[in-house]
């Protein structure tokens, strides 16, 4: 009964905000982190948190926390936190479209094999 | 030996604390059901306590996970990071009355397949380590 078609629009757009959220803040902390005039120590701190960067990382987070558990509330847990496994893959993706990381094959087979997992749940649920 | 049983207790502590996320999460957001874009389902949310163990969850995978990273290689660590999906699946069956129905087992498992994968080529990227001992591939 539980399994039964818990896919309304709802679920959808909160699990699509939840990937944007999740990817938008990762990469905002590395283009946080990775910027190469920040110096050291309390200076780079401070240089970070002059810059949007940092914040639009915290915010996204915020708003992803909020986002997940009104997720999770309309989910079994089980499809819940397999669906939720596509972050790990859209980070990657986005990594190497925005900052060049390279896709070995290895990663390639791990990202399809996720894939694969998320789409079986996800057309089932 | 010694940094055996360091790995499997720091692995098991993160998977402990990312696990406690996951099922306080579903507890909070049941609890403050339905779900309203509003500051009353906020309320709900914030007002019981099961957000508090969410939080405690996070905070606690958050340090484990970097003093494992101080020690532990990045590939396996990596892959426990994400294999609470595993426990909290089985959880679920315990907590929620879910079922292990074929499409979540089969899911689970490419799921699982991938993310050692992933793990698999984390270990061959960071390969070359200035410390003695050879990373486990």
């Amino acid at each position: 009964m539980e399994a039964a078609s818990s896919i309304t629009p709802l679920v959808a757009a909160l699990w699509v905000l939840n990937v944007v959220l999740d990817t938008g803040g990762q990469l905002a902390f590395k283009a946080a982190a990775g910027d190469k005039n920040a110096g050291d120590g309390l200076a780079r701190w401070k240089h970070m948190a002059a810059r949007p960067w940092l914040w639009l990382g915290i915010g996204s987070y915020v708003i992803e926390f909020l986002v997940w558990i009104a997720f999770l509330s309309l989910v079994p847990l089980s499809d819940g936190v397999l669906l939720g496994s596509i972050n790990i893959v859209a980070i990657m993706v986005a990594g190497r479209f925005l900052f060049g990381e390279k896709l070995t094959r290895l990663r390639v087979a791990g990202i399809l094999l996720v894939t694969l997992g998320v789409a079986i749940v996800g057309v089932a649920g | 030996m010694k940094r055996g049983w360091f790995y499997l207790i720091g692995f098991g502590l993160l998977m402990t604390f990312d696990t406690l996320a996951q099922v306080s999460f579903k507890y909070a957001g049941t609890h403050a059901l339905p779900v309203t874009a509003d500051v009353a389902w906020l309320l709900r949310v914030f007002g019981a306590p099961w957000i508090y163990g969410a939080i405690v969850g996070y905070v606690g995978a958050f340090f484990t996970w970097m003093s494992l990273l101080k020690h532990a290689p990045i590939g396996p660590a990596f892959a426990a990071s994400h294999l609470e999906v595993v426990s909290v699946m089985l959880l679920s069956v315990w907590l929620f009355d879910e079922h292990l129905t074929l499409p979540r087992v089969l899911g689970a498992v490419a799921i699982v397949a991938g993310i050692v994968c992933l793990g698999l080529a984390e270990s061959r990227e960071h390969e070359p380590e200035a410390d003695g001992d050879s990373a486990p591939a």
